[in-house]
């Protein structure tokens, strides 16, 4: 009983409630039809919320006004740029991965360099830089669809025992995510910023560095993002990371972070991004209109958020 | 009476087939409201070409392309005001909305400019219309699914922008055809914004909870998704209903080689934009006769001709004609029977 209550104490846990909730009553429309199949799905497309999501919570957490409204344009021009450099070759993925993951450095370090340099609060400076890159994409890419190479493609769609490969990968990275935000001065130079930039500047923090490293964070798993959405939907495009603004803030919120600063969730990223898609699942099935299900989506986020962040209001 | 007289002087331009002189001083501008999918790539390349030539031929004395780097109405609602101030004489407009541009529409040809909308067209009175009969096309898509899939079945629909004219059309020639066709029943609908990211995605969520599908009929842009979306799965592959797009009718080609694979596709022609083109200039020439609502046929590509027009498509692009005056004439002249 007491684990059950300091399980139900955990912000987090309630992203993996409203996921399980939405799935009982998308399972329990179809009367038990489909059931894993929807799980699997869920989590071959939560995959690319996580990755952006861990970047975007980062990013919130350095404190009020953090925020990378850059990444949907981000992970267009990162998946045209590795498209681009594989060419349809297998031989160059590593390569193309690895200009993705540059690319995706470098518009977090751009961002930085915005926000630092000419001293623009982080929303009009990644907002702006996203404008900038789509441009660059778009005069880039030309709008075309660009086709993965054909091992990368099938890379993005394997799985061991029925689970996505890719979904294991970004479990592991949660994992890892988990580690660095707890364990390494980096990580604890981040929550220390977004409790209290004034402390932990006084404390010896170095708050340019850890900010730097922030954004560039976020920039390089926006790369890294935008060349596996690319192989698992068979083609770069300019649009392809559009879903992902409203998203990555989402999961970070639904997962129990703290919008405010100072206090990350790692799991609950997870389960908030489990809790989007199964959502959509859920309303799908159901087959209502697309004014209803954008209605109920705003409805449910809202409720979801409430709940998870009612009993935080006593501290 | 009346129209005869137009008829035949359409037909004697069409056997002159030189370009008149009286638009020679006349500039033409195009505001376009996004470019960033393969669809608004192609219809800007496609206008790009038949304009710089009609401006070095010297039927127009300029033919300018403004594309806004959003979709936002107020963005183009702007720029349509600064094109009037510019002293444009003709507006080709891809428009954000079909009600939202109407009070800077009004403007514009209360100060003696011709509108002509196409794709995203305009609802003001004073403007010309470039449509697609979508809905004839939604139709012909459970038609040719009734040849492909006689015994009927389940079918998938994969709807496109949500609250556009196009949308509603197309939903509405299927709605009607598998009324007509009692052997199909739609059990499911998804959103795919005319995107194949999209339409992955969507088909993908409800894709389990669906009984046995036999085919899917969509709006173009969204088969090649759904096809990945249903191999991932790992679902038999129905019968999808194509859109032009280079990456599906890529796909097609595969699966007729493999296993003789049937389907269709129809979808807007981008060089659409160039017949919009058109009929401004021939506006601007003085054929005030010129119906303000013209209809033109989609492209569409079967079994037997799909594979003669790939290597055509640039990779990655989508399907498209490019129209000639003469071309333009013709199809307003059908519009005026």
């Amino acid at each position: 009983m007491v684990q059950v209550k300091a399980l139900l104490a955990k912000p987090w846990i309630w992203s993996f409630v409203g996921a399980f909730l939405v799935w009982i009553a998308a399972v329990a429309f179809t009367r038990g039809h489909g059931g894993g199949g929807m799980i699997i799905a869920a989590l071959s497309l939560a995959v690319f919320m996580v990755i952006v999501g861990i970047g975007q919570m980062f990013v919130i957490t350095l404190g009020p006004g953090n925020v990378d409204l850059s990444l949907p344009a981000n992970i267009g021009l990162a998946s045209a740029v590795a498209m681009k450099v594989m060419d349809g070759n297998d031989s160059m993925v590593a390569i193309g991965l690895l200009a993705a993951l540059a690319c995706g450095f470098a518009i977090g370090a751009a961002n930085y360099l915005l926000i630092w340099a000419l001293r623009i609060p982080p929303i009009i400076a990644t907002l702006s830089a996203a404008f900038i890159i789509q441009s660059i994409d778009i005069s880039y890419g030309r709008g075309l669809q660009i086709k993965p190479p054909p091992g990368f493609a099938d890379f993005a769609n394997l799985r061991y025992f029925g689970i996505p490969v890719l979904a294991m990968l970004a479990v592991l990275l949660a994992i890892a995510a988990g580690i660095v935000l707890n364990r390494t001065v980096y990580g604890r130079s981040v929550l220390a910023i977004g409790q209290n930039l004034r402390a932990a500047r006084l404390a010896g923090v170095k708050v340019q560095r850890t900010s730097f490293l922030t954004y560039a964070l976020a920039g390089t798993l926006g790369g890294i993002d935008g060349a596996l959405l690319a192989a698992y939907f068979r083609g770069a495009n300019v649009d392809i990371g559009n879903e992902y603004l409203l998203a990555s803030i989402a999961v970070v919120v639904i997962g129990g972070t703290s919008v405010a600063g100072g206090k990350a969730n790692v799991p609950g990223v997870w389960g908030a991004a489990l809790f989007l898609v199964l959502l959509l699942t859920m309303l799908n099935t159901f087959g209502v209109s697309v004014g209803i299900r954008l209605v109920l989506t705003g409805l449910i986020i809202v409720g979801v958020i409430t709940a998870a962040g009612g009993p935080k209001a006593e501290r | 009476m009346k129209k005869i007289f137009a008829l035949s002087a359409l037909a004697v331009l069409l056997a002159s087939g030189t370009a008149l002189a009286d638009t020679s001083g006349k500039k033409i501008a195009f505001s376009n409201n996004y470019a960033g999918n393969s669809w608004r790539q192609s219809m800007l390349k496609s206008y790009d070409a038949v304009a710089k030539k009609a401006v070095a031929d010297k039927v127009v004395a300029a033919a300018d392309v403004f594309t806004t780097a959003d979709k936002e109405v107020p963005t183009q609602a702007a720029q349509v005001q600064n094109l009037i101030l510019q002293g444009y004489d003709a507006i080709v407009i891809n428009s954000a909305s079909p009600d939202a541009l109407n009070g800077a529409i009004k403007q514009a040809c209360d100060a003696g400019i011709v509108v002509v909308s196409f794709d995203g067209i305009v609802t003001e009175p004073c403007a010309y219309r470039v449509v697609v009969d979508y809905e004839k096309m939604g139709k012909e898509e459970v038609e040719q699914m009734a040849k492909f899939q006689p015994k009927g079945g389940n079918l998938l629909e994969i709807r496109g922008l949500a609250g556009t004219s196009i949308d509603d059309a197309i939903h509405k020639g299927i709605t009607e055809a598998v009324a007509a066709h009692p052997e199909f029943k739609i059990v499911g609908s998804v959103t795919g914004d005319w995107d194949q990211t999209t339409a992955q995605k969507a088909v993908a969520t409800i894709l389990p909870s669906l009984p046995p599908i036999v085919g899917i009929v969509d709006q173009g842009g969204d088969g090649y998704g759904a096809a990945q979306a249903f191999a991932a799965a790992g679902k038999p592959r129905p019968t999808i209903i194509m859109g032009n797009r280079q990456d599906e009718l890529q796909w097609w080609k595969e699966q007729k080689e493999k296993d003789g694979y049937q389907t269709w596709s129809g979808s807007i022609a981008p060089g659409v934009s160039t017949l919009a083109f058109w009929v401004a200039q021939l506006v601007l020439d003085g054929h005030k006769d010129i119906p303000h609502d013209l209809i033109v046929p989609y492209l569409s590509f079967t079994q037997d001709n799909f594979e003669a027009a790939l290597p055509d498509i640039p990779k990655g692009g989508v399907a498209s004609h490019e129209y000639t005056q003469a071309d333009a004439l013709a199809a307003i002249k059908d519009n005026m029977k």
